[in-house]
């Protein structure tokens, strides 16, 4: 599904190049449950918002579902937000002005689902996470797990082949972070969601099939 | 402390570069606007405030009420009229009767021959003879000559400077020397004065004894005996003797000349009697007209100052906007420096200092703005470039009293609003949700401030559309290659008209040649009582008379309904009536041609023909019954209608038949359709003012779109950043961010709309001549300020969408 190639990102200070990743290469296979792990500041999250096309790689190629992500333009990688991928984030980010049910709706208006099939896939979602009662809540009604669950719930509602998802635990209390990788791990067996997720926890790496070891910019094999 | 703050105000600002420069800019121009409305309103309302006893001075109309066509007042008086006041008012200290006139000044050359130095009155002044009580009435200045007795006798003359300086070079030569008047009256130097200044009704030329007009009363037609004419000509001013005494001598007023003003008029309720008038109000009677250059309506002053006003608010509001905008960001620093053990007495300081600073810089900025634009004042207004600016001290308290205002209202909201944040509220808060109450008042401002703006721009579509008609209306006559000068004759330079049109008429060019009193447009009223076909009681109106030529017709293109021209004569034989004189008396134009007629108490004579209706005063009134006929010695004007292709060759060849005819004068010539370009000169300036005050109010209100599309750009990168993710396109990135602002603007162009229309619809019935308004004016105007926000917002608002999300979403 993807497949990262000599990948090199560095950021520029002044004339000072510092690289962040460097001949990184990976294959992950659809129905894969990856783990990235490393100390902070080696490079994860931006490893991670490749994978997302968030950023840009330096050099190297990226190929996604064999298509090469350096001829995506802008109007393609919204296509392939709606369609393909589906972002879980350390900080939630949901949106604050919108009601828990309204962040859920977002994206499936984007995919244009009609209304229909929106209440029905959000009723759904409520129901499975059992935050039915916080439909009508704004997230900053919500505790940070309660928060993150309506991200993960965002995540899944346009039915993504991939999740990605920077540190989702990070913020949570250990009892929390438990239930979130088990519904990563349910997704992923039941219903062969590709996940790759950032942690630094041993525990939480382990509820997935592999471990992308980045040290240094490069993947310890 | 204080220069703490500046510094950490100063670091700020540079900071927010982009906001601080559009709130500046923003700022700068709404006050630099209301600073130049404030010196045209400053100027027009110093009008004749230059004489000291200005609250007393007044003027006394003729005015008739009861007619149809509503009231109507005029300056002249009936001379007996004005010897009846004279009598009866025992409130006056001084009075004056005065007579207008428009001279050229000559000095002879000893023995005959040309003169040795000719000066004629400008378009923009006017001469007067004046009784001595002239002078006790208004203070002139005087530079030589006794004031006492220098307007007693017979040919006793007072020049202003410029004339006294032209004629003989220095003031102190002038006193005792001889001038000749109009080509005819040899006159004494007495006096010299200073010129006036421009914010002042009585643009003096010269000053002439009252008894100078009386000697050569058959040069000037002049008849102290006729109470049923009255000539805007004649009028008549007065010193009371305290200003309280005003309704008392009001009063009194009422009660002259009752019997001789009415007894032709005993029909209806028509009533003619004399009314006060103060000096105070003279310059702002658009119907009465002064001497002066132009009068101006309360109406127009407030329309002006109201949209002054506006212009302002709106400014203000933007101010306000953005900075409570602005504000907000910075909640989390209020937090952090409440956490730390600032009061909130230092935090309001710290943003007054703020926002002072920010007014300050556009208050110089406004002022540099103001004072570099004043010079273009003159093209939209009366305002010369002498009237005082940055040393007027009102002026600075005007501009103080903005600041302080604006600082207020703009710091102390924002800064009660932070400083009152409880600091983990705001630690906690992201920006979103820092919004809190602001949100409500930012709305308001930016409807209310979006709403001035569209009622200013559709009050400017419906006037210059309105303004456009009235200046390509028909107006009854051919005002184009009509060439026009005018000349003084006495009787012999009379006898030489005949002469002088052959000659003109064999130049190859020319086509027409009449003579006349006055152009069939023009400021000048003479009205007078008329009698038709023998009845018993006159009518109970008056008619305008001019007085022209048998070519006059034909050189300015008159129309006729009915029978024809009146045939060559130099004295009146036939007559001609226009068509509203047969509407008012109620006679098809056929069934009037033949009947006899008499004006005032003269000889009965035919009505031979009826001309349509033309306009012969200004286009904000209505047609008057007008009555043509010829009368040589009252000719001053002459009107040449040329054909097409070499204008200059013609009008030379004009000019030296002019020179041969009339050696002692000077050749003024100007096309009839400059002349009536002038005559709506007041339009037209309005009109551009109009324009420009559309322009502003959309650029500021822009300014303030722009700057609150970055802010809430700035404000929802987070929320931008997840939406994508989430796949949003840039297209629903952009319209998220433009439909809020686009519904406040509907909002506003749905409250502007019928208050626009309930005013315009008020300022439009002023007009007899007027424009419906039109839908289009309004869907003009508000598509073009849908328009132009859209853009504003979405260059904004795509600049948000296509940004990368990356940035917003990382958490470090
Ligand atoms: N926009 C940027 N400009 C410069 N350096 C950056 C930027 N983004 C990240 N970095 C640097 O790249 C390195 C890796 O960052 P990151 O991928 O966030 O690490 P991790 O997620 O593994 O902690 C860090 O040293 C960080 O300082
Ligand atoms: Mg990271």
């Amino acid at each position: 599904m993807i497949e990262l190639k000599d990948i090199e990102r560095y950021f520029q200070t002044g004339s000072l190049k510092t690289y962040v990743l460097r001949y990184v290469t990976a294959k992950i296979l659809e129905g894969e449950f990856v783990s990235i792990m490393g100390p902070s500041g080696a490079g994860k999250s931006t490893l991670l918002n490749i994978i997302g096309m968030l950023e840009e790689p330096t050099a190297g190629e990226y190929w996604f579902l064999g298509e090469g992500v350096h001829k995506f333009n802008e109007r393609r990688r919204a296509e392939m937000y709606r369609e393909y991928i589906g972002f879980v984030f350390q900080a939630y980010h949901l949106i604050d002005d919108l009601t828990v049910y309204e962040n859920l709706e977002a994206p499936l208006i984007y995919k244009k689902v009609p209304s229909a099939e929106r209440k029905s896939r959000i009723a759904d979602l409520l129901d499975r996470f059992n935050i039915v009662a916080k439909k009508d809540l704004f997230p900053n009604q919500l505790s940070g797990g309660q928060q993150q669950l309506v991200g993960i719930a965002r995540a899944l509602i346009g039915r993504p082949k991939l999740i990605l998802a920077d540190e989702p635990t990070g913020n949570l209390q250990s009892q929390q972070a438990e239930e979130i990788m088990s519904i990563f791990q349910q997704l992923n067996k039941e219903e062969g969601v590709t996940i790759i997720q950032v942690t630094h926890s041993e525990e939480n790496a382990g509820y997935g099939n592999r471990i992308l070891n980045l040290k240094d910019g490069k993947i310890d094999a | 402390m204080f220069k703490n703050n500046l510094r950490i105000a100063i670091r700020q600002l540079t900071k927010n570069r982009t906001y601080a420069l559009l709130n500046i800019l923003g700022l700068a121009i709404g006050i630099a606007a209301s600073l130049l409305i404030y010196r045209i309103l400053r100027y027009e309302l110093s009008f004749n405030q230059n004489f000291s006893n200005s609250e007393r001075i007044v003027r006394v109309l003729t005015k008739t009420t009861g007619s149809e066509n509503g009231d109507q007042t005029s300056r002249g008086l009936p001379i007996p009229g004005m010897a009846a006041i004279e009598q009866s008012i025992s409130q006056f200290a001084h009075s004056t009767r005065l007579h207008e006139d428009w001279p050229t000044i000559t000095i002879p050359k000893a023995g005959g021959g040309p003169p040795l130095k000719k000066i004629s009155i400008s378009q923009s002044e006017i001469s007067f003879f004046a009784e001595p009580g002239f002078v006790k009435i208004f203070d002139l200045t005087w530079l030589a000559g006794n004031p006492e007795t220098a307007l007693n006798e017979v040919g006793d003359i007072v020049l202003t400077r410029r004339v006294a300086e032209f004629c003989f070079g220095k003031v102190e030569n002038a006193l005792e020397k001889t001038v000749v008047m109009n080509n005819n009256v040899p006159c004494i130097v007495r006096g010299v004065i200073e010129d006036l200044p421009s914010n002042c009704d009585f643009p003096i030329f010269t000053l002439a004894s009252y008894e100078t007009l009386r000697a050569y009363a058959s040069l000037y037609f002049f008849r102290e005996e006729e109470w049923g004419s009255i000539s805007s000509n004649d009028q008549f001013f007065a010193l009371l003797q305290d200003k309280n005494q005003f309704s008392a001598a009001s009063s009194a007023m009422a009660q002259v000349g009752q019997h001789e003003l009415n007894e032709r008029k005993k029909k209806r309720n028509l009533h003619t009697s004399f009314v006060l008038q103060s000096l105070g109000d003279m310059h702002y009677d658009e119907e009465v007209g002064s001497a002066g250059t132009h009068t101006i309506s309360w109406s127009r002053l407030w329309v002006l100052g109201t949209i002054g006003l506006l212009v302002l608010l709106m400014a203000c509001f933007n101010f306000i906007n953005l900075a409570t905008a602005l504000s907000t960001m910075r909640a989390r620093e209020v937090g952090v420096r409440k956490a730390l053990g600032s009061n909130r007495n230092s935090l309001i300081a710290q943003f007054m200092t703020e926002t002072s600073l920010i007014v300050a810089f556009s208050l110089a900025v406004g002022v540099g703005l103001a004072f570099v634009c004043a010079p273009l004042l003159k093209h939209i207004s009366d305002v010369p470039d002498t009237q005082p600016f940055l040393s007027d001290p009102i002026l600075w308290l005007f501009l103080a009293v903005i600041g302080v205002l604006v600082t207020l209202l703009s710091g102390f909201y924002p800064s009660l609003v932070l400083s009152g944040f409880s600091p983990i509220k705001a630690l906690r808060s992201n920006l979103t949700t820092a919004k809190g109450g602001g949100v409500s008042l930012r709305k308001i401002l930016v409807v209310s401030q979006f709403t001035i703006a569209q009622a200013l721009i559709i009050g400017a579509v419906v006037t210059i559309s309105q303004l456009n008609y009235i200046r390509e209306m028909d107006l009854g006559f051919n005002k184009d290659l009509v060439l026009t000068t005018r000349f003084n004759a006495d009787s012999i330079g009379l006898t030489k008209l005949a002469t002088m049109k052959q000659r003109l008429l064999q130049l190859p060019k020319v086509e027409y040649v009449s003579f006349s009193s006055d152009l069939p447009a023009s400021g000048n009223t003479w009205s007078s009582n008329f009698n038709i076909d023998r009845r018993p009681e006159e009518p109970d109106f008056h008619t305008s008379v001019k007085l022209c030529d048998e070519d006059y017709q034909k050189t300015f293109g008159l129309e006729m309904l009915a029978g024809h021209w009146f045939t060559a004569s130099d004295t009146v034989k036939e007559y001609v009536v226009n068509e509203t004189m047969c509407r008012k008396l109620g006679m098809a134009p056929e069934e009037i041609v033949g009947k006899v007629f008499r004006l005032g108490g003269q000889s009965w004579f035919p009505i031979v023909g009826v001309v349509k209706d033309f306009h012969s005063h200004s286009l904000h009134e209505e047609y008057e019954a007008l009555t043509l006929l010829p009368n040589k010695t009252f000719y001053s004007g002459i009107g040449i209608k040329i054909r097409p292709g070499d204008i200059s060759g013609t009008t030379n060849a004009i000019r030296s038949v002019y020179d041969e005819t009339f050696p002692e004068q000077v050749f003024e010539s100007e096309f009839f359709d400059e002349s009536i370009a002038n005559f709506y000169e007041s339009e037209s300036r309005f009109s551009d003012f109009c324009k420009g005050i559309a322009a502003l109010a959309i650029l500021i209100g822009c300014l303030g779109l722009f700057g609150l599309a970055t802010h809430a750009a700035a404000r929802r990168t987070k929320e931008i950043g997840v939406r994508k993710v989430l796949g949003a396109s840039v297209g629903n990135i952009t319209g998220l961010l433009t439909r809020d602002f686009l519904a406040l603007v509907l909002l506003a162009i749905l409250i502007a709309t019928p208050l626009a229309y309930y005013f315009m619809d008020k300022w439009l019935s002023d007009f007899v001549f007027r424009i419906d308004m039109k839908w289009w004016m309004f869907a003009m105007a508000c598509s073009g300020a849908v328009l132009v926000a859209f853009f504003t917002v979405s260059f904004q608002s795509l600049k948000a969408a296509l940004a990368n999300p990356v940035n917003s979403l990382r958490t470090e």
